[in-house]
């Protein structure tokens, strides 16, 4: 996979150089900050930016505001936004337009390689990939909801995980069952949110707009 | 020095011809109002009016003040006092009459008496014989020793009363304060918020990167196959590790020097000037003791001033010195460097708030091409 790097802390911006290479990853430009990054993605298309959120000159939220200049000039380039927080605020907005091929996942997900990883293949295949802690946040703000208060609590963390972009079938690795068994569910809540109408993959990553509530 | 006799003499002539003027202008107000007492609209008018004919008076008595006693011309004061003043100058200004007069009669006797001999005549039968006019010499110098020493004391009197006239009253200088306290209050919660924030910073963008980056080494040596290399990633993050303490350890310190409680304000200061990568000179001249909240301002000053000419300043050499004198010490951090700090800073701008908040006053001299002086003024004790 094509990986354009943005993070302004050398020592990251190396040390996630080096693992994407060992991983067979081509890493095609490393840049700190947010013009340089639009530049590079302009310049190469990758499959996938990884961009830290804070990066200068201000230190707030460029990283995020070039994430979603990216997706509005390039939609075909997937962006993985990474965090020092959660901020409700950056999920809902990379996910306002188009919903795929995004992640946004907390900065300290990296040290988790594997997970990191499979983000990075998630959002450059066009999925989405989002942090779990992300997801606990934006459910947790939103349970009081209607529809959400019909699920059973087995849909639930089918949901959460759908929300955090894996598949059926990594679904049911993690939760140890089968794959039908996951499909159940799966249309189970499409049916409880109304959603059976829809089709394809656009219905899942709807179950999970709906689920945040945006 | 014979001018400033004339002006003082001046001064007194006048105020003491002013003295029928306010005498009549009182009278005729205090018996305006007090006869319109029956009719309370008529009797505001007057009183509104008498109030402005006051101030006019007290207005003129001011510029008296100051053209011939060198006064500062009182600006804002209440009707109130503007009433009592004038009553007061009264006395003073026949006070100063008074001396006049014995000035002018003292000057007289003495010009007919000398006029009258020199035509060669008698005044009241007295020859003038040697020991007459030593007499005379004598109570001449003896009355115009105690003309002059009254002069002085009249225009000091009134100098006093203007002083009083112009001073802040109690209630103006209650409501100065409290603006100055509300405004050093707000000001020390935008440092303390201007402080945690570089906190944040700190421990997001340094300590948490180093983890970070810590957890990447350990992931990528789990997911290692040849023992070599995991060995030499494990190695790596065993490094990383060390750094990520370092750079806690100095956060922690940037939050708070904890030398300051246990070795006190000279134990703190030689680390910072230990951690410096300039040299930093060392002069503290403080006797006594200091209490804590002045010790770690006098901390923060030197700490945020050295690391500024460390950063932007160029210099070869920082200067740190303090001394106490009458209640105020003085703190200067000098370096020798290229000048052209910013006071308005936020690293300064945050020293000068913390200083404020003590009642003390904050320069910055740092003129282009140099050198800067940071200089701190506390009250102390």
């Amino acid at each position: 996979m094509r990986v354009t790097l943005a993070e302004d802390s050398t020592l990251l911006r190396e040390g996630l150089v080096r693992l994407l290479a060992e991983e067979g990853h081509e890493v095609v430009a490393a840049v700190a900050d947010g013009s340089a990054l639009l530049a590079a993605v302009d310049a190469d298309r990758p499959d996938v930016a990884v961009i830290d959120v804070r990066m200068p000159p201000t230190h707030t939220d460029e990283g995020l505001r070039a994430a979603l200049e990216i997706r509005r000039r390039w939609p075909s380039v997937g962006v993985l936004v990474l965090s020092q927080y959660v901020e409700r605020r950056y999920a809902t907005e990379l996910l306002s337009s188009d919903p795929t091929g995004v992640g946004y996942l907390l900065k300290d997900r990296v040290a988790q390689v594997g997970e990191f990883l499979d983000a990075i293949s998630r959002v450059g295949d066009g999925g989405a990939a989002f942090d779990p802690e992300v997801v606990r946040q934006l459910i947790s703000r939103t349970s009081h909801h209607d529809p959400l208060n019909r699920l059973t609590a087995r849909e639930r963390e089918v949901l959460a995980r759908m929300a955090q972009g894996h598949t059926n079938a990594g679904i049911a690795g993690q939760l140890h069952v089968s794959q039908s068994a996951v499909e159940k569910h799966v249309n189970a809540i499409f049916d409880k949110l109304d959603l059976t109408h829809t089709t394809g993959y656009s219905r899942r990553v709807l179950a999970v707009l709906r689920y945040i509530g945006s | 020095m014979p001018l400033r006799w004339a002006r003082m003499v001046a001064g007194l002539l006048l105020g003491c011809l002013s003295v029928p003027v306010e005498v009549g202008y009182l009278v005729a107000a205090g018996l305006c109002v007090a006869a319109l007492s029956g009719w309370p609209a008529a009797r505001r008018t007057a009183v509104r009016g008498s109030r402005s004919g006051l101030r006019g008076l007290t207005g003129f008595e001011g510029w008296r003040m100051a053209t011939f006693f060198g006064e500062p011309t009182p600006r804002e004061y209440p009707d109130r006092r503007a009433l009592g003043f004038l009553s007061l100058r009264l006395m003073t200004g026949l006070l100063g009459g008074a001396v006049l007069a014995l000035l002018g009669y003292g000057a007289r006797t003495v010009a007919l008496a000398v006029w009258v001999w020199l035509h060669g005549g008698r005044p009241d039968g007295i020859a003038p014989r040697g020991w007459i006019v030593a007499y005379l010499v004598v109570a001449c110098a003896v009355l115009a020793f105690l003309v002059l020493q009254g002069i002085h004391a009249v225009a000091n009197l009134e100098r006093r009363l203007g002083r009083w006239l112009a001073a802040p009253n109690e209630r103006e200088a209650f409501r100065r304060r409290i603006s100055e306290l509300a405004a050093t209050r707000a000001d020390v919660v935008a440092a303390i918020d201007d402080e945690r924030r570089r906190i944040e910073r700190d421990l997001h963008d340094g300590v948490q990167q180093r983890l970070v980056a810590l957890g990447m080494l350990l992931g990528r040596a789990r997911r290692a196959q040849q023992p070599e290399r995991i060995d030499a990633l494990i190695r790596q993050a065993h490094d990383e590790s060390q750094r990520a303490l370092e750079e806690l350890r100095e956060v922690a310190w940037r939050v708070y020097p904890t030398t300051l409680d246990n070795g006190g304000l000279p134990a703190a200061l030689e680390t910072v000037a230990e951690r410096s990568a300039l040299p930093v000179r060392i002069d503290l001249d403080l006797p006594g003791a200091l209490d804590r909240a002045t010790a770690t301002v006098i901390y923060f000053i030197v700490c945020e001033s050295v690391t500024n000419a460390v950063k932007h300043s160029a210099a070869r050499q920082v200067t740190v010195q303090a001394t106490r004198a009458a209640g105020v010490i003085e703190v200067r951090v000098s370096d020798d460097g290229v000048g052209g700090a910013d006071p308005a800073g936020g690293g300064l701008t945050g020293l000068a708030r913390r200083v404020a908040a003590l009642d003390g006053r904050l320069r910055v001299d740092s003129p282009a091409g140099g050198p800067t002086s940071v200089i701190a003024e506390l009250p102390c004790g």
